[in-house]
């Protein structure tokens, strides 16, 4: 219940905040949703599923070129449809990582270090690879592609203002966070704990480690994927850098200092790192990423468990 | 002779690899510390050229400030930061992360974002025949040679070296035998972020020096040290040599893009078919 609490306490906050808010601020905030979104994605396949991937933005950027393709009616026999751009898009980062994941854990397989280095390499692979297909817009990425449309059979309800489609984001969000939070209390959560503190002895109670690594490698893909997918109907730009390196390591980094171990914490870790930088970074300028870097130094050595996780988790054990 | 130039340039390509690969491999092998911020060191050492050529100092004499410096700030990385976190291996990939962003912005704030140019000490070119090849790639692959069998030698034929071997294998015994090895981690940090210095300094003239360029000598340095195997300190050579050999053959053959995605397909596989290395070794993780 613990968890559940604070999720609804941070999504009921939100949800009153567009009432007082300006349009950008609501957009912007819709954008916060969605970074919040992706963060949970890694907090659920790293802290929760013990697997270090430098190369998350590979299922975000996978989930948003979906998106931009079905939306903007590239792909000829499928329709423009914004739910079936959605599943598509949450579906095809889901398979990648099946197929990723299959060829990375079966057998031997690789962990901790080694998966780091090959998924960041992977992740600046793809990144050159969508820089270079020149049908996918290449360096310059796919333009105008379509808001939210809400419209089902024939019907258009496309959004174009900014609180509508914040609360758009703000269900999903909800529904996704309050998913994520019954899934690493089910038995299925049961089992990534001991994934992540003794896989041996999971192997030896007879469950397959492969089959629970996949599992939430692919849960995670598909989050991200869908993060992506509304990313571009928000932004209206899909571009190479979507992909790659540099949103793989912003996520990584509000994640830690948020706190990978628990849900809550790592999507207001995303947003409390946005907010500070639209703010901090008109006052310190460029020192702002210098002292980004400084902040997650120290969260990582004295508070590995994160920023925000730490404070939250001393109130509610005080409590209980 | 077509044939000939594409071959020096990948052994000049796979010299500095390796150089770069080998500071890596040192910290990395003996601690279990992935370095992330190595090639920002790599860049600070190139950075200390642009400082040397701006305030006239020899170029020569460049070269050898850029190791001292580099060496010294992977001191004070050793001694406030990585110290820290011995225990928790995957954290200082976050950690030196976090560190890479740092340097890299601060070289942004205090050079600027724009590359920069170093002028080579030597200009002119080598020329039997048709064949002519500028003499100072020649220098720097004759130093970097030199300064990698020097590494080899201080790891393999010295005191120190059978020291730090012992801690690399068997650091509680080691540590039980009266070797200690918090004094042999620090220096090997200090040697690894040196050698890091030094490689950027060296080819600073032969490339754009920008606060983005660390990143692209990082993940091959990695991919080698990973192919080649992480056990044996030989792991790095053939693991830079494959590494660098397939991308600098593949770029002339076909693209530059083309042979980077090519390259890290390749080394993609070869970590995950052959985890212990080209070479093999025991301490495959």
């Amino acid at each position: 219940m613990r968890n559940n609490l604070l999720i609804f306490i941070v999504f009921g906050s939100l949800a009153f905040l567009p009432i007082f808010a300006s349009d950008y601020w609501t957009s912007q905030l819709s954008y916060y949703l969605i970074y919040g979104l992706f963060a949970l994605s890694l907090s659920l396949v790293w802290g929760y599923g013990g697997i270090l991937c430098l190369g998350q933005a590979i299922f975000f950027g996978i989930g948003a070129y979906v998106m931009a393709i079905v939306t903007k009616g590239m792909i000829a026999p499928v329709p423009d449809n914004f739910y079936i751009g959605l599943i598509l898009a949450a579906g095809a980062a889901s398979l990648f990582a099946g197929i990723l994941g299959s060829f990375l854990f079966a057998g031997k397989g690789i962990s901790g270090a080694y998966l780091a280095v090959v998924t960041l390499a992977i992740a600046m692979v793809l990144e050159r690879l969508m820089s270079n297909w020149y049908t996918l817009g290449g360096y310059n990425g796919l333009l105008d592609i379509p808001p939210i449309n809400l419209g089902l059979f024939g019907y258009s309800l496309e959004l174009w203002d900014s609180r509508p489609s914040f609360y758009v984001l703000w269900s999903v969000t909800v529904v996704i966070a309050l998913f994520l939070s019954w899934l690493v209390r089910s038995d299925f959560g049961l089992q990534l704990t001991a994934l992540r503190t003794n896989p041996e002895r999971l192997t030896y109670f007879g469950f397959s480690t492969l089959q629970i690594k996949l599992k939430v490698f692919c849960i995670s893909a598909a989050i991200a994927g869908l993060a992506g997918a509304l990313f571009v109907t928000i932004d209206g730009f899909a571009s190479p850098t979507l992909i790659g390196f540099t949103l793989s390591t912003e996520v990584l980094i509000w994640v830690a200092i948020g706190g990978k171990e628990m849900l809550i914490a790592a999507f207001l870790g995303a947003i409390a790192t946005r907010m500070a930088e639209s703010w901090l970074s008109e006052i310190f300028g460029d020192y702002w990423i210098l002292i980004l870097g400084i902040i997650f130094m120290i969260s990582v050595v004295l508070l590995p468990k994160g920023l925000i996780a730490t404070p939250l988790s001393k109130l509610f054990a005080k409590r209980r | 002779m077509e044939i000939l130039i594409p071959l020096i340039d990948a052994s000049s390509y796979i010299l500095v690899l390796v150089l770069i690969a080998l500071g890596l491999m040192i910290v990395f092998g003996m601690m279990g510390v992935i370095n992330m911020a190595h090639g920002e060191l790599f860049m600070i050492g190139a950075y200390v050229m642009v400082l040397a050529q701006s305030y006239g100092i020899p170029f020569w004499i460049g070269v050898l400030i850029a190791p001292i410096l580099v060496g010294a700030l992977g001191f004070l990385i050793e001694y406030l930061l990585v110290r820290h976190i011995y225990h928790r291996p995957l954290d200082t990939i976050l950690a030196t992360w976090g560190l890479s962003i740092a340097l890299k912005q601060a070289i942004v704030l205090i050079f600027g974002p724009e590359s920069q140019s170093v002028v080579a000490p030597i200009s002119s070119s080598f020329s039997i025949g048709e064949f002519s090849y500028p003499i100072y790639r020649l220098v720097i692959m004759i130093l970097s040679a030199s300064i990698i069998g020097g590494t080899f030698w201080l790891f393999l034929k010295t005191d120190f070296g059978l020291m730090a071997r012992a801690v690399i294998a068997r650091p509680d015994t080691a540590s039980t035998l009266g070797i200690n090895t918090r004094k042999m981690y620090r220096w090997s940090f200090v040697i690894g972020t040196a050698l890091a210095g030094l490689a950027g300094a060296l080819i600073a003239p032969t490339i754009s020096v920008d606060p983005q360029m660390g990143l692209g000598y990082l993940v091959p340095g990695f991919l080698s040290i990973l192919v080649g195997g992480a056990g044996p300190l030989a792991g790095v050579l053939v693991g830079g040599g494959a590494v660098g050999g397939t991308n600098s053959l593949l770029t002339v053959w076909i693209s530059p893009v083309a042979a980077q995605i090519a390259v890290f397909i390749l080394a993609i596989l070869v970590i995950r078919l052959r985890p212990e290395g080209i070479l093999g070794g025991r301490n495959a993780k």
